[in-house]
């Protein structure tokens, strides 16, 4: 039976409803991460800027000033761009425990809470290794896209340069971005594919990273399905982010006060972002598990649940 | 889908593809311009040392010129020239070897030197009275871009001179100020020019610096009749006034201008622009603004004209009023940068069109701004730039901060988009490198300086920042009229960095040696702080007073606190320019004070003691913003440090890096 579009999306709104739980926790997990990144960033200007009123200025907005404070803190804005890289290395390691985790409570849909999170941790801390050798096996695809949007750009970089209207950048900048995006868009869904293979086939095959990624590869280029559904999610995605970016022109949020204010709706995008996230997530498992089984590399490890 | 692939990829590449202007069409004879090359045919402004009449041909698939020139040039000094030195500046592009090329190292102005397009000219007679004397010329210098011809008798001053010379010229693809691109041609710098006799009466020497890539041009002002063939497609602008246009053999057209008191003629041909015009209104009649560019170009073209038109009435108002009846801009093709930015008298090239520059981006109308006030600071104030760079690019840099101001506001004269705001010049101060740090003083010649960045820094931005900072100390209305007698004083004449300073000091009544000197002359830079700010509470002295019988003890009790604060300020200035500063204290109660320190050099820090009934909050060191050769940001201090811009910024930063986040992981 072919799955369609249709059943995907079902899927994913399936799935976020029913373990809405399990969102929530991974998204705390998140937003306690990017929480705790505040204070020692806080501290690290408060630091270089807060006997400075032209910060103040700076954060609201006046272009000069915020030139002024850029060059003033160089190192402490150097300092905080390591916090950041930081949080986000240390978010993609969790994220192999946390992608498993939620991939199985979807493979094998749970019922109570309690199966739900002993689900999610035996699935995760399982396919922990797997995922972080599938992630060494995407790396040389992440530099073919660095390669290409290199060789993209100095193709079309002059062209660029002299652009004078809108109609003649686009132009440029598709020829330039469409390829390493596309690439990516396709390499990307082949790790997700291949996520998906590991943790469905876990506990019957314990397949090997390279193959898995490899099969991935070929069944994502037969069932271009599976880029349709997860581009949709990239563009729900960009959508909502656009959405906020757009409303929230014009808004700023001045004081302490404002700061949480500003970090309380940042949140609601968030959330909103990773329920998509989540939702494609729960889509691609229910394809992976129409997807036919690979041969037997191993013995069968242990009887396949009921 | 994929016939879907192949049409969006199709689509890219076809605008990907460069612009099609199809072939060239013959432009039908440009009418006479039927002014006089004065506006109102005025007598002589300039003593017209050197006059020439040149007569021109382009080759326009070599991009080669030949042409005969005919100079006749004055010896007005005190003493007699056995020697004429010429400028021969497309030499600069012959070689590698060249003093430009050596100093270019590769590129110039973001323009890269095109390798194998090399540019030169060579003198192929020199005739005087009908003898030839081109054996008598031979480079002199570090290359051949300067030339001596020796005369067979000594010239008396008073005495003239006409020489007769042909030559060719074979341009460069464009590179700095001239040269070619596709059919695109900038003639600049283009025919042996003669240099100038500088110094007093009776001790003369001969002013002719080769060309490098930080120096530009010094010549005398004189009259030029300029007779110039090009193929009839080409639409061509020049220098001066167009008097005579007449069909030619072999598809070709001569066209010939004539300007008076101006020291150097340029022109631009090209088949493909379209000219737009617009008249500056002056106090005695108006002024007719020309912009020439590609059909791509013609939006940018509109601004650049409304920047220009806008220009020419405030230049005009604030220092001399232009005397010429024409000014064009020409915006050259986007393949051709090199050729963008550069002024000539009467016409001047200018720069920015990209996507990027927005309306209320305002990079293009500061490009036109800056060069057309260059028919200012240099067209009429004729500073020598190869040694005074400074003298015409950052005066001319101080006086476009105020034109843009007056054009587009002072708080949007730089950026006013999509809510962003920015003044120009406040802008530019923020991007600049800080005057502290750059090795060279303003005052240095302009091929002397420590690297490329160094020369820009403290020719174009620090001496704004300077003149900024002077305008301010002394008062916007007083240094408005200093500045304007001194463009009236020195117009039509070559003045010095010296006559400037004379000329400012004599206007404002103040001998300003005090911040010439540290200014232009020494490195250092002004750098202001703030060392301490206390604040304790008040009261009247205690301890032991007197002796014997009149000693008294002064305890506590006896000399309870006031209720009052005594509070302590001191300020340093630890670079080598002193200015005056002003100080601004708020207190507890939202009440401020005002301080002034007359720093001019006498010490490097200074202590203020105030007592007020309540304590002090923020320092704010030159509050109103006069001082503009220091970075502003220490400047305005708080005592009590306030995180929460920081918190504000940090929560913002976090919600960045949990975008990054969601990328990367679920």
């Amino acid at each position: 039976m072919r799955i369609g579009l249709g059943e995907l999306f079902g899927a994913g709104a399936r799935g976020v409803s029913r373990y809405s739980g399990t969102l929530l926790a991974v998204f705390v997990a998140q937003s306690l991460l990017a929480a705790a990144i505040i204070l020692p960033i806080s501290m690290a200007l408060a630091q270089a800027f807060s006997h400075l009123p032209m910060f103040d200025e700076a954060v609201d907005g006046d272009l000069v000033a915020l030139m002024w404070c850029l060059r003033h803190g160089r190192s402490v804005w150097f300092a905080i761009g390591g916090i950041v890289f930081g949080a986000v290395v240390v978010w993609q390691l969790a994220s192999w425990f946390l992608a498993g985790g939620l991939y199985g409570v979807f493979a094998q849909r749970p019922e109570t809470r309690g199966d739900t999170a002993r689900c999610f941790g035996a699935s995760g801390a399982a396919t922990y290794l797997a995922y972080v050798r599938l992630g060494l096996c995407s790396l040389p695809g992440w530099v073919l896209v660095l390669f290409v949007f290199g060789n993209g750009m100095n193709f079309v970089g002059t062209r660029i340069e002299t652009a004078l209207t809108v109609t003649e950048l686009i132009g440029p900048i598709a020829l330039a971005l469409v390829p390493p995006f596309l690439l990516l868009h396709v390499l990307w869904t082949v790790a997700d594919y291949a996520r998906c293979e590991l943790t469905l086939r876990h506990d019957t095959h314990e397949p090997s990273a390279v193959a898995t990624y490899a099969r991935s590869l070929v069944y994502v280029l037969k069932r271009p399905i599976t880029l349709i559904h997860s581009g949709f999610g990239w563009m729900l995605f960009l959508l909502v982010t656009a959405a906020y970016a757009y409303l929230a022109q014009g808004h700023p949020m001045y004081g302490a006060g404002g700061a949480m204010t500003l970090f309380a709706v940042r949140q609601g995008v968030c959330l909103l972002r990773m329920a998509i996230h989540v939702g494609v997530m729960a889509g691609q498992i229910e394809l992976g598990r129409a997807r036919p089984l690979p041969s037997r590399r191993v013995d069968v490890k242990a009887e396949p649940r009921s | 889908m994929v016939r879907t692939a192949v049409i969006v990829v199709g689509l890219a590449c076809i605008a990907a593809c460069g612009r099609d202007h199809g072939t060239a069409r013959v432009r039908p004879p440009p009418n006479k311009d039927g002014s006089p090359a004065l506006r109102g045919g005025g007598a002589a402004k300039s003593p017209r040392i050197a006059n020439y009449k040149i007569d021109a041909r382009l080759d326009a698939s070599t991009h080669q010129i030949t042409a005969t020139e005919t100079l006749t040039w004055t010896n007005s000094g005190g003493s007699a020239v056995d020697k004429l030195p010429f400028h021969l500046y497309l030499n600069a592009f012959k070689n590698e070897s060249t003093a430009f090329m050596q100093s270019a190292r590769g590129m110039v102005r973001d323009a890269k030197i095109t390798p194998g397009s090399w540019g030169w000219i060579h003198v192929d007679s020199v005739k005087l009275a009908g003898t030839e004397l081109v054996g008598k010329l031979a480079a002199s210098g570090p290359d051949e871009t300067v030339a001596e011809l020796t005369l067979p008798t000594a010239l008396d001053p008073g005495a003239s001179i006409k020489l007769d010379f042909s030559f060719t010229a074979q341009l460069p693809e464009v590179i700095a100020r001239t040269g070619y691109k596709g059919e695109f041609h900038l003639v600049g710098q283009w025919f042996p020019k003669i240099g100038v006799r500088v110094g007093a009466p009776g001790a003369e020497r001969w002013e002719c610096q080769p060309l490098y890539a930080t120096t530009e041009f010094f010549a005398d002002f004189g009259t030029y009749d300029v007779s110039i063939t090009v193929p009839t497609t080409y639409v061509v602008a020049a220098t001066g006034v167009l008097v005579d246009a007449t069909e030619a053999p072999g598809g070709t057209r001569t066209l010939t201008y004539h300007a008076e008191d101006v020291h150097d003629f340029v022109w631009m041909a090209d088949p493909y622009m379209e000219m737009i015009s617009g008249q500056a209104k002056l106090e005695d009649g108006t002024v007719e603004v020309r912009v020439y560019a590609r059909p791509e170009q013609k939006e940018f073209a509109r601004r650049h004209l409304d920047a220009a038109i806008g220009a020419v009435m405030h230049f005009s108002a604030w220092f001399v009023r232009y005397p010429w009846p024409i000014i064009s801009i020409v915006d050259p093709p986007m393949d051709a940068p090199g050729a963008g930015g550069m002024e000539y008298p009467t016409l001047v090239t200018t720069a920015g069109d990209t996507v990027f520059a927005r309306p209320g981006m305002r990079l293009p109308e500061y490009v036109t701004v800056h060069e057309v006030g260059h028919n200012w600071f240099q067209g009429m104030l004729a500073s020598n730039e190869a040694v005074e760079a400074w003298l015409d690019e950052g005066v001319n840099e101080w006086a476009d901060g105020k034109v843009m101001d007056e054009l587009y506001g002072a708080r949007t004269s730089g950026v006013d988009w999509m809510g962003w705001q920015a003044q120009l010049a406040s802008l530019r101060r923020a991007y600049a490198e800080d005057p502290s740090s750059v090795p060279t003083p303003i005052a240095t010649a302009a091929y002397a300086f420590v690297d490329y960045n160094g020369y820009g820094e403290a020719t174009y931005a620090t001496t704004a920042r300077a003149l900024s900072t002077l305008e301010q100390t002394v008062g916007p209305t007083k240094f408005a009229a200093a500045m304007k007698s001194y463009a009236q004083t020195w117009a039509f004449k070559h003045p010095t960095g010296r006559d400037l300073f004379e000329s400012l000091s004599a206007a404002l009544g103040e001998d300003l040696t005090w911040f010439f000197g540290p200014v232009w002359q020494s490195v250092g830079g002004l750098k202001l702080g703030l060392r301490t700010a206390t604040c304790r509470l008040a009261h009247p002295a205690r301890g032991v007073f007197g002796e014997g019988s009149t000693r008294k003890l002064v305890t506590d009790n006896e000399a309870p606190e006031t209720g009052g604060y005594l509070c302590e300020v001191v300020i340093t200035s630890t670079g080598t320019i002193h200015v005056p500063v002003d100080l601004e204290l708020k207190f507890a109660d939202g009440a401020t004070q005002r301080l002034h320190w007359d720093d001019k050099g006498h010490g490097a820090w200074q202590r203020f003691e105030i007592e007020r009934s309540t304590p002090l909050v923020e320092v704010w060191i030159d509050p109103d913003g006069k001082i503009a050769l220091d970075s502003p940001v220490s400047h305005h201090y708080r005592i009590e440090g306030d995180g929460s811009a920081s918190l504000r910024a940090s929560a913002w930063i976090a919600s960045l890096a949990q975008t990054l986040m969601q990328i990367v992981g679920p």
